[in-house]
């Protein structure tokens, strides 16, 4: 005891009078930030979890150009393989990041609860929105780590020629989009939930509900804005029967036909995070060559465009029926250039948006509601 | 007592789903006292130190605490109250220093300030040594003594200690009542909950008492004498109750037969009793209190309730 206990008193340094619950500074979110990330890095789990995804994004990689190389060293194709590479890589990055970005954020409320430190940080002189903030900050800056050690392989990927710098640019942003709004998701679920676990497996509904659920929707929904409608069809002759040696001249008919109205439904497919980082590209030249070559992204694209775009009323019955040399008259469905991602990404910001507004209300001092079998300390 | 510092609890109520942890509390810490908060397993001690805090809201009563409503001024409140929690949570991939200068950081308490206040306090809590070790391998007392520091980072007006005694050594617990004692002379106002009473004797000034969620009483330990049990015993046994026969004292022999005890008003009493005991010639060995103020107090009350 020979310390004085009155040495420094060290007042509050100007602690501006009621910061609510939304206010922010820089100085409280990078203290919340920088103790959680001490905190993750410094235990190895994260560091090998890194490693594995490098070795095991790499060895893909490595296998899909393997096999590409063959093909083409084959002589079987002179065209370049790079797009197909690419799309697989990033596809594969997607993926694994939506399996691990997850774990980044979902236990980060719950977790800090149920191990008696949140109420440490909330009793101190951080706003709920700091501590919020914060943490989502760290759970990024964690998942971005990935996505760094992904990089390589995507550049890699883009030697192969068929892809643009820029859309490796477009890309890397869009994929550090998404996770950030996974990251987000788990966050608002671990404020929400009282087990760890219990907020790994709703944020892992949320995601696939995103990914898998909302494209199956879409599909089931085919029928329903499916209808019969008259059309415009450019039909062989009435009255030609087939016997006849003189080809069939074709015409313009009116027919009861059924036309798939998926410009009704393709806003179910917007929110999905492949979607959106297909979307998202800027694609050279004709979405449809680029389909042509393989690159499963420029697909993507060009299938959700088509969906936008719907049927354009006209149908060719009889051109391939007579022959490829008659000029068919009905227009070919021209794929819109309007955007899908925007709204995609729009909605997924807003689910994100909606996981920190969840958190920080949930870390509200003081408390009045406590989640069912939970204690404050 | 200035009017409005310290803490002043009046019809304090939470409950949890149909469990009234705190059903009725009134309370008055002043500020230079140290005020001990008493009560059985379950009785809303934490319940209510959280609500002081400011990290619980009561569903009705009044609180303040240095002056602010936590409900209210929550923030004024938090800056001017530092809490230490029962069950010591830590960041476990910090070290110890590391913790203080990240509460101190929380506190917004600028860096180079910060790690001044740091090793001070590790200094003050003995835990200089392990200053730069992980604070998931300091032992529970340590862990304790940490979390005391960290209570303490930003010198606050009010500190309220939640069971800050469990699992300490003799040697940190009279560090711990130091500490206390020095702090309520510097003018603060400290609340600590405990179940080790004898300890709560040494370092409490005022009591409260809570049974079920309600302030059961109201004690002062330090000041006046308060009528209790004295242990008295003799080098001859026989002589002591003979004597004591004879002047008509009321006593009962203790169940193990080492001494009596003998209700006494205060201590002059003890000491008009001792030379009276000793003037008529009993070889009197030792005359002290029987347990303390407070656990007699206690056990008086939970004897009440039965
Ligand atoms: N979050 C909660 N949800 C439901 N019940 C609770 C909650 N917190 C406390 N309780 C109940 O309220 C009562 C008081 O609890 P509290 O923790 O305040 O007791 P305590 O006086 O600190 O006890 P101890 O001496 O064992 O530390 C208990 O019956 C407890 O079960
Ligand atoms: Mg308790």
């Amino acid at each position: 005891m020979s310390v004085d206990v009155q040495t420094s008193p060290p007042a509050p340094s100007a602690a501006p009078a009621g910061r609510g619950t939304w206010s922010l500074s820089w100085h409280g979110l990078r203290t919340v930030t920088v103790l959680e990330l001490r905190q993750r890095v410094r235990s190895t789990r994260w560091k090998t979890a890194l490693v594995v995804w490098f070795l095991v994004v790499g060895l893909i990689t490595l296998l899909t150009t393997g096999a590409f190389a063959i093909l083409s060293g084959d002589g079987m194709a002179d065209e370049p393989f790079g797009g197909i590479v690419y799309s697989i890589v990033v596809g594969f990055v997607l993926f694994l990041g939506l399996l691990v970005a997850p774990t980044l954020s979902s236990g980060a409320i719950n977790g800090d609860r149920n191990a008696g430190t949140l109420a440490t940080l909330q009793v101190t002189l951080l706003t709920p929105a700091e501590i919020v903030l914060g943490k989502l900050a760290a759970a990024w800056i964690a998942a971005l780590a990935f996505l760094v050690a992904s990089i390589p392989f995507l550049a890699w990927a883009l030697a192969g020629g068929g892809v643009s710098w820029l859309a490796l640019l477009t890309t890397v942003l869009m994929l550090a989009v998404v996770l950030g709004v996974v990251c987000a998701i788990g966050l608002g679920f671990s404020a929400l939930v009282g087990k760890t676990s219990g907020s790994a497996v709703l944020t892992y509904l949320t995601i696939g509900g995103l990914t898998a659920v909302l494209p199956i929707v879409f599909g089931l929904l085919v029928p329903v804005t499916t209808s019969t409608e008259e059309v415009r069809v450019w039909d062989v002759e009435p009255g030609y029967t087939w016997e006849e040696t003189t080809a069939p001249e074709c015409e313009w008919q009116t027919h009861e036909a059924d036309v798939w109205h998926s410009e009704r439904t393709w806003w179910l497919l917007a929110p999905n995070p492949f979607v959106v980082v297909a979307d998202a590209q800027p694609l050279g030249g004709d979405p449809e060559t680029l389909a042509d070559d393989g690159n499963m992204l420029a697909l993507l694209q060009y299938g959700v465009r088509y969906a936008r775009t719907g049927d354009n009323g006209e149908q060719d019955w009889c051109s391939y029926m007579v022959g490829s040399g008659t000029d068919s008259p009905v227009e070919p469905v021209v794929v819109t250039d309007q955007l899908v991602w925007p709204w995609g990404l729009g909605f997924d910001l807003l689910l994100g948006a909606g996981g920190v507004v969840v958190a920080v209300n949930r870390l509200r001092v003081p408390t009045t509601h406590l989640p069912q079998g939970t204690r404050v300390a | 007592m200035t009017p409005d510092g310290g803490i002043r609890a009046r019809g304090v109520r939470r409950s949890f789903g149909p469990v009234h942890a705190v059903a009725d509390v009134d309370l008055v810490a002043a500020p230079g006292r140290v005020t001990a908060l008493i009560g059985p397993n379950g009785s809303g001690k934490t319940t209510l130190l959280l609500m002081l805090a400011g990290l619980l809201t009561p569903d009705a009563g009044t609180i303040s605490v240095a002056g602010a409503d936590p409900v209210t001024e929550n923030y004024v409140a938090r800056s001017r109250t530092g809490w230490m929690p029962d069950v010591f949570g830590t960041w476990d991939s910090l070290t110890a220093r590391e913790v203080l200068t990240t509460v101190a950081a929380a506190y917004r308490i600028d860096a180079a300030r910060a790690r001044a206040r740091a090793g001070e306090l590790l200094e003050l809590v003995h835990l200089s040594e392990l200053a730069d070790q992980p604070a998931h391998v300091l032992s529970r007392g340590q862990k304790q003594r940490l979390g005391l520091a960290r209570a303490l980072v930003h010198d606050p007006d009010v500190l309220l200690l939640d069971e800050p005694a469990s699992g300490l050594d003799p040697r940190s617990r009279v560090d711990l009542r130091v500490l206390l004692r020095r702090l309520a002379a510097a003018g603060k106002t400290v609340l600590v909950s405990s179940h080790v009473l004898t300890e709560l004797d040494e370092m409490a000034d005022d009591a409260v008492f809570i049974s079920g969620g309600r302030t059961v009483a109201t004690r002062s330990v330090a000041d006046g004498d308060v009528p209790r049990e004295w242990r008295l015993t003799a080098l001859d046994p026989e002589a002591l109750t003979r004597w004591l026969d004879e002047t008509g004292r009321a006593y009962r022999t203790e169940s193990d037969g080492t001494g009596v005890l003998v209700e006494l008003p205060g201590e002059a009493a003890a000491a008009a009793l001792l030379r009276s005991a000793v003037g008529a010639g009993v070889d009197v060995s030792s005359l002290a209190p029987a347990g303390g103020v407070l656990e007699q107090a206690y056990l008086a009350l939970e004897e009440e309730r039965r």
